[in-house]
């Protein structure tokens, strides 16, 4: 089991089920949800300014690529560049609806992103992954 | 001939001498002195010698006359031989025919020319100038006589004409006739002797040259004929420009004769194609160009142009010639097709874009209802009213979802016009297609016959060759006949360099005749079932297509369906 994990989502249903999902399967300890790509930098930005560094960074990050003031891909520019490099053993995993065979070529130029998943995200979809980072 | 004025000579002597010796010997009868006889008999002698001297010089001074003579007539006479025999060395040699008409008789007659060239016989040639006139075709008769007869009557020395002249097999050949008249002294004409020349080669030449210089004259396109070597580095300067040359430039022949007709006489005009053409030039090879010139007008039009090299017996290069068009027309049809392909791409692209978005959006939410239905199985429902809806509830998503699912991978096959392919082995795509339908397969228990003896390996996307089996058998079982047992046969085989995929079922199938056109069509359905989309045949098709292949359909209401897919099997 993780003991912290990011959603980042602008749609509060498909947080409300990524929280139940991951509960339910018992996959991670803390679920700390994000409505766009810059409030997950804010997130990271205090994280890193914040006085008390023994508090814990997430192991995951679930990524959705459509959202209001700052999309996915966005994100994954900021998050991949130096200003970021003391977060970058986080692993992503995009889940997204898109099925634009463009946007699962651009997902592998990142490094950190470690699978493209389809959504709804499911039980057997978080076991694959568990086992994928074992 | 001497030897006879000798002879005369020596005759007249002794007849003399005789005469003078009887004389002497009579007188002597009668005079008695001898010494006066003596003397008149000396006197006789020398006499008669002289006279005989004189005789001889007159004699053969007028031999002497008489052998000159001789020798100039025969020497005349050798030349008339000489000529004669040279006239029927030339008329024999010569493809001339000739005649002689004298005119006051109107006799005619003519050489063996009419014979040979005309293919006449002997007796066919008449012998007045009636034949004559009567052989020539009746378009230059008049004219040529006209002109013939106000010769005669101007009597000057020459005449010739040409005119069409009859052979004996009713066929006619251009003639170049030539004659001369023969007047007595007192100038009136009363011979005329004529050659004809038979000149059909010439004028067929001449005909086929006018032929082939129509294409020069009345060609659209402007030609011209330049040096063949230029100056300066310039293009070679023009001899010659055809019609169409000046009404495209709006310059006389007389503007650019002899000087360099350069296209490349706009600011606008293609350096780069210069030096290509001019490099050509100097390399003396053909060229094909094309910029934006100037007429005389200065207004711009858009050129084609070509220089070919023209080579001589000796091939040496003896002048260019040049090929030119104006596109201005095609070059703006050109830009507006550019554009409007442009446009449609553009289009194409924003389509593309929108019905990414677009499926994208309706996928988000519904993965949201699939996602929150998933995580209802576990929670037990209690009130039997609320699982009815609930179960409706996931049903209707399932099927949304789906349908969903199968117009986006429309969406990606057509958005991928050419798909990779690879080698695989049928049975392989088999067993993965009926591991996905074990549960409907255990259920009905068809019969399936395989028969892939024939091909085994099928060079194919395999993604896309699972969905169309994985689609044709749901069909399949979907749309089985309920009165018999389920038989599906597939088979394939190899025809030429293609290779052939034939599935047959025994199910209901599909009346052809009312729906041939709409059976591969997008939401096309020929039953009421509940769960079917009528997007089954259409993703069979597009895949199929995508692959480069063609799928053809044969049914028979409640007989069965075939359907026959052709493969190239080499890419």
């Amino acid at each position: 089991m993780l003991d912290q994990i990011l959603c980042i989502d602008d749609d509060p249903i498909t947080l409300m089920l990524c929280k139940k999902v991951i509960v339910k399967s018992s996959f991670s300890n803390e679920i700390i949800t994000a409505q766009n790509g810059e409030e997950a930098l804010s997130y990271f930005n205090t994280m890193r300014y914040a006085k008390n560094k023994s508090n814990e960074q997430p192991q995951l990050i679930f990524l959705d690529l459509n959202m209001p003031v700052m999309g996915g891909w966005e994100f994954l520019d900021y998050f991949n560049s130096p200003e970021f490099s003391e977060f970058n053993t986080i692993k992503v995993v995009v889940l997204s609806s898109t099925i634009d065979p463009e946007d699962l070529e651009k997902a592998k130029q990142y490094p950190m992103v470690i699978d493209f998943l389809s959504k709804p995200i499911t039980r057997s979809m978080l076991e694959y992954l568990k086992n994928k980072m074992e | 001939m001497k030897s006879k004025t000798n002879q005369v000579i020596i005759i007249y002597i002794v007849i003399s001498m005789f005469v003078a010796i009887v004389s002497h010997k009579l007188l002597a009868q009668y005079i008695s002195d001898p010494n006066h006889q003596f003397y008149i008999f000396t006197k006789d002698i020398l006499f008669i010698f002289l006279t005989g001297i004189i005789f001889k010089l007159i004699l053969s001074k007028n031999d002497n006359r008489n052998i000159s003579i001789f020798k100039k007539l025969k020497n005349t006479n050798d030349e008339i031989k000489e000529s004669n025999e040279k006239y029927d060395i030339v008329a024999k040699a010569t493809s001339d025919t000739i005649w002689d008409w004298k005119i006051q008789e109107d006799s005619f007659s003519w050489n063996k020319g009419i014979e040979n060239v005309f293919g006449y016989t002997e007796n066919e040639v008449g012998n007045s100038s009636k034949w004559w006139f009567d052989k020539i075709h009746p378009e230059d008769s008049i004219k040529m006589s006209i002109r013939l007869y106000s010769f005669i009557e101007q009597k000057t020395e020459n005449w010739q004409d040409q005119y069409r002249f009859k052979c004996a097999n009713n066929s006619y050949k251009y003639v170049l006739d030539r004659g001369f008249l023969l007047k007595d002294e007192n100038g009136k004409a009363i011979r005329m002797i004529g050659a004809i020349q038979d000149i059909t080669k010439q004028k067929e030449e001449e005909q086929r040259l006018k032929l082939l210089e129509t294409v020069f004259t009345q060609s659209k396109d402007s030609i011209i004929i330049t040096e063949a070597n230029s100056f300066d580095g310039k293009i070679p300067n023009v001899i010659y420009a055809n019609p169409a040359f000046f009404s495209m430039s709006g310059y006389e022949f007389e503007e650019i004769s002899g000087r360099s007709a350069d296209p490349f006489n706009s600011p606008n005009s293609d350096r780069n194609e210069l030096e290509k053409l001019l490099s050509s030039i100097k390399n003396k090879q053909e060229c094909l160009i094309e910029t934006i010139s100037l007429n005389k007008k200065r207004e711009e039009y858009w050129v084609r142009f070509s220089m070919i090299p023209i080579y001589n017996s000796e091939n040496e290069l003896s002048h260019w010639i040049s090929i030119q068009r104006d596109i201005t027309d095609e070059k703006k049809q050109e830009k507006e097709k550019e554009q409007l392909i442009r446009e449609l791409t553009q289009n194409n692209k924003d389509l593309k874009q929108f019905s990414y978005i677009t499926s994208h959006n309706l996928r988000a939410p519904l993965s949201n209802l699939t996602g929150l239905l998933n995580l209802l199985e576990d929670i037990p429902v209690e009130n039997q009213e609320l699982k009815e809806i609930l179960n409706g509830f996931n049903k209707s998503t399932h099927l949304l979802n789906d349908t969903i699912n199968d117009l986006v991978k429309v969406i990606i096959i057509k958005d991928n016009p050419s798909i990779q392919k690879e080698a695989v082995l049928i049975k392989e795509i088999f067993e993965n297609v009926f591991s996905q339908l074990n549960f409907q397969i255990e259920l009905y228990k068809p019969i399936i016959k395989l028969n892939f003896e024939k091909v085994s390996i099928i060079n194919i996307n395999k993604a896309y060759i699972e969905s169309i089996l994985l689609n044709l058998l749901t069909n399949a079982i979907k749309y089985k006949s309920e009165s018999r047992k389920l038989k599906i046969t597939i088979t394939t085989r190899e025809i030429d360099n293609t290779v052939v995929l034939i599935f047959t079922d025994n199910g209901i199938g599909i009346d052809l005749e009312r729906n041939k056109d709409k059976v591969f069509g997008l939401y096309q359905r020929f039953h009421n079932y509940p769960d079917s989309k009528g997007l089954g045949l259409y993703l069979v098709k597009s895949q199929v297509e995508t692959m480069g292949g063609t799928i053809e359909i044969e049914s028979e209401v409640n007989k069965g369906t075939t359907f026959t897919l052709t493969f190239k099997n080499k890419q």
